[in-house]
Parts: C-alpha cells; sequence; structure tokens
C-alpha cells in the first residue's frame, strides 16, 4: 500500500511518483501522512517537506500552498518547490544572509512582512540542504 | 489587415483592364505613370505602376512571412509553459468543481484578449462569448461586470459597455509571463471588485490551428460553502477535515484565491498561445495571398510590356510606310 504523491508548481510538476510516508509542515505544525489516512485539505505553509522512499528520506523545500489527501492520493500544490538534492548549500546561505540584512534594513510594515517572508524562505532552503547532509 | 489591403490593390488593377475604351494610338503608354491616365479607361496601363504594385506587395509578403516565423518561435516558447501550468487547476476542479451553471448575484467575467493585432478572430470570439455571458447573467436583481485584459477587448468592449467595466489590464505581454506577476494582478482584482462568481473567458489552445474558447467559473468561499450545503460536487467538500489555519472559512478564503489566482495563470498562458498560433495562421494565409496576387501582377505586367512593345513597332512600320509612299 503506498502513497501516490504529486507536487505541482505553477511552472513545473516537481514530483509525481509513490511514496512510503511524508511529512508536511502546515500552519498548525506538522502532520505526518501514512497509507489510507483520512481525507484532509489543508493548508501548507513555507518549510520542509519530507518524503520517505523505502528507508531513506528526501527533503524538498515548499513556498506555501494547499495540500489535499484522500484515497492515498496527496495533492501538493504551492507556490515554488525545490528538491534538497538540487539547491546549492552556499548559495543558500549566502541567500540567507542577504535575507537577514534586509530584514534588518526593512522600514515600513510592508517591507518587514516582505523581509521575513523572504527570510523565511531562505531559512528553509538552507533547512532543506542541510537535513540531508 | 494586410489581406484587406492586398485587395484594394486588386480591385484598383482591375477597373481600368475591363473598361471598354478602344486603344488610343496616339498615346503612347510608355511615357504614361500618373494615374489619371489609367483611370480614364486607356487600356495601357503603364508598366511603372504594375512594377510599383509588384514590389509594394512584394514587400508586403516578405513583412507577413517575418511574422509567421517570428509567431512560431514565440509560441514554440510558450507551450512549453502552458503545459506544465495545466496540471494546477486540475485538482481545484477535482476538488471544487467548476459549475458554471452556477446562479449568483455579482458575476464578474475577466476577458483575456492579446494587446496586438493581426491574430485572426480569436479577440472577437471572445468578446462575443463576454457579451453572450453578460446577457444571460444580468437581470432583476443580478449584476454583471466586466475586467478586461488586453487592448483589443478593451477597445471593443468599450464601445457599448462602458458602465460596466471595472478594471482594465494593458501591456501585460511587455514581460515574458511569470507565476508572480500573475498572482499579484489576482490580488489585485480580487482586492478591488466585489463578487460571488468569476467567470475567466479566454481561449484554450487545443492545437496549433485549433484554439476553442472556453470559460472557468471561479466562486468565493461564501458561495462555495452554501453550494456544498446544497449538494453535489461541492458537497463532497464536508468529507474533507480542513485543517491548516484558524477557521474553515479563513481556509476557504485562502483556497480560492490560490484558485483565481492559478486560472488565471493557465487562462494567460493558454490564451497567449492561442494569439501566437492564430497569428502563425492569418499570417500564412497572408503570404499565400500575397503570392498569388504577385502571380497575377506579373502576367498583367508581361501583358502591358508586349503591349507598349507591338505598339511601338506599328508605329515606327506605319511611320516607315508612310514615309515610303
Amino acid at each position: 500500500m503506498t502513497l501516490n504523491l504529486c507536487v505541482l508548481t505553477p511552472n513545473r510538476i516537481v514530483w509525481d511518483s509513490e511514496v512510503k510516508e511524508i511529512i508536511l509542515s502546515t500552519n498548525s505544525g506538522q502532520i505526518g501522512v501514512l497509507p489510507n489516512h483520512a481525507p484532509i485539505a489543508t493548508a501548507v505553509d513555507i518549510g520542509i517537506l519530507r518524503i520517505r522512499l523505502k528507508d531513506q528520506w528526501l527533503t524538498m523545500a515548499l513556498m506555501g500552498g494547499f495540500a489535499r489527501i484522500g484515497n492515498n492520493e496527496i495533492t501538493v500544490l504551492v507556490n515554488d518547490a525545490e528538491r534538497g538534492s538540487d539547491i546549492d548549500p552556499q548559495e543558500a546561505q549566502e541567500t540567507l544572509e542577504i535575507a537577514e540584512a534586509n530584514l534588518r534594513k526593512a522600514e515600513g510594515k510592508r517591507q518587514i512582512i516582505e523581509a521575513n517572508l523572504a527570510l523565511r524562505r531562505a531559512r528553509t532552503r538552507v533547512e532543506a540542504v542541510n537535513a540531508i547532509s | 489587415m494586410a489581406m484587406a489591403a492586398l485587395r484594394r490593390e486588386g480591385r484598383r488593377m482591375a477597373a481600368p483592364l475591363i473598361t471598354p475604351h478602344p486603344i488610343n494610338p496616339l498615346r503612347s503608354s510608355l511615357a504614361s505613370s500618373d494615374r489619371e491616365h489609367t483611370l480614364l479607361g486607356v487600356r495601357s496601363i503603364s508598366t511603372q505602376v504594375v512594377r510599383n504594385r509588384m514590389k509594394s506587395v512584394r514587400n508586403i509578403q516578405k513583412i507577413t512571412k517575418a511574422m509567421k516565423m517570428v509567431a512560431a518561435s514565440k509560441l514554440r516558447a510558450i507551450q512549453t509553459k502552458a503545459e506544465n501550468s495545466r496540471g494546477l487547476w486540475q485538482p481545484f476542479t477535482a476538488l471544487l468543481g467548476d459549475t458554471p451553471s452556477v446562479d449568483v448575484k455579482k458575476n464578474v467575467i475577466v476577458t483575456i484578449s492579446s494587446d496586438k493585432g493581426l491574430c485572426g478572430g480569436i479577440n472577437s470570439t471572445s468578446v462575443k462569448i463576454s457579451r453572450g455571458l453578460h446577457k444571460l447573467n444580468a437581470g432583476p436583481e443580478k449584476e454583471c461586470k466586466y475586467v478586461i485584459l488586453g487592448e483589443k477587448a478593451k477597445a471593443q468592449l468599450v464601445r457599448d459597455s462602458k458602465k460596466d467595466i471595472e478594471l482594465a489590464f494593458t501591456e501585460l505581454q511587455k514581460n515574458p509571463l511569470n507565476y508572480t506577476q500573475v498572482a499579484v494582478l489576482a490580488d489585485d482584482i480580487l482586492k478591488n471588485v466585489e463578487y460571488d462568481a468569476l467567470r475567466i473567458v479566454f481561449n484554450k489552445f487545443q492545437s496549433v490551428v485549433a484554439f476553442v474558447p472556453t470559460t472557468s467559473t471561479v466562486l468565493s468561499p461564501e458561495v462555495v460553502e452554501r453550494e456544498a450545503e446544497a449538494g453535489g460536487k461541492l458537497g463532497e467538500l464536508d468529507s474533507y477535515e480542513i485543517e491548516g489555519g484558524e477557521t474553515k472559512s479563513e481556509v476557504l478564503q485562502n483556497l480560492t484565491e490560490f484558485q483565481f489566482s492559478c486560472v488565471m495563470f493557465n487562462a494567460m498562458l493558454e490564451n497567449a498561445c492561442s494569439e501566437q498560433g492564430a497569428r502563425m495562421s492569418a499570417m500564412d494565409s497572408s503570404s499565400r495571398n500575397a503570392g498569388d496576387m504577385l502571380d497575377r501582377l506579373t502576367l498583367t505586367y508581361n501583358r502591358t510590356r508586349q503591349a507598349s512593345i507591338t505598339t511601338e513597332l506599328i508605329e515606327i512600320i506605319s511611320g516607315a510606310s508612310a514615309l515610303e509612299g
């Protein structure tokens, strides 16, 4: 019994195959999904998606969206998604530092909110890279 | 537009040729290059005039051929993007359904069209469908507004439905379409327009020669809840436990906003593909017409040339025989 996972972004299909288990981060915390999970529709936060194939865990950085789980089919729709293995650790670290600097410089409510979002995205990418290695 | 210009050229050519006036031997056809002589019905048209027309038709043919190739290359680029974005709105339709027959008070019709012309009839079909939807949905208590994307639809709809237009966006294709830009646009629309149902009208790209005008319906969260209670496709929504957010309605609202921006993104990409495809076929038929026109003009040119040579010979020979006595 395996789950069929589909991760879609507006630009391309990032993942479309069977997995054993996933761990998804939502606004209200992380949820683990095993086969025969109850049907739910949930909002996905900017965070990491962990996928287990056999005994190996893969990470993917997700930038917010929705997920629908039902009938052993998981559909995740996000604004952007990157596989942990596709992210360059050096570059992710630099992006994180730039985002932190921007947050410190930001003034005005809108800039602070945008800088915060950018920071969370950069942090997620760094975590995705680190979680594998 | 190019084809109309070619047709006009053809009419100007045909008129002097069919006037039944006898050849006036005193008028030599070689010298006259002005239009007045031709319009007066002299059958001998100057070769210079025909040559000028051939040159302009040849230029038009080159231009339309080049436009066709440009459209073909642009089409290739956008087509892959459009196909990738198709997978995005399918889960939404599977979850929330696409019910164009929903009956709501406030309808907003989002018409997507191109900014540039010369692309066949796709903009006119979109506007026709929008007007049809407007008629269907306008009634005593219901109201129907337009949000227009693209210069062409704006030009057509401003003529008779000016008061119903809420927002109009143009010059969207300056930068290649990407999701962030469309998300901002969708946000803009949602903020400024009150709606119960949004109907997006666009041309779906089925193949390089087939564009189907389609409409996708996105419902506002309140209507979704109402319909969910009524049953049907949306009734299955209740079987899903909604998580991730304070309340169910907040999640539903985010969901419908996300749905709208995804559907808009796909609609804009498909419409852009249809536009390039329609432009390709329009420019192709235009080049072919120009080629036909050029063939006919070449025949006329040869006939004119031979006629002038014959006239000159006649003059010389008759002059010589008159001298001999």
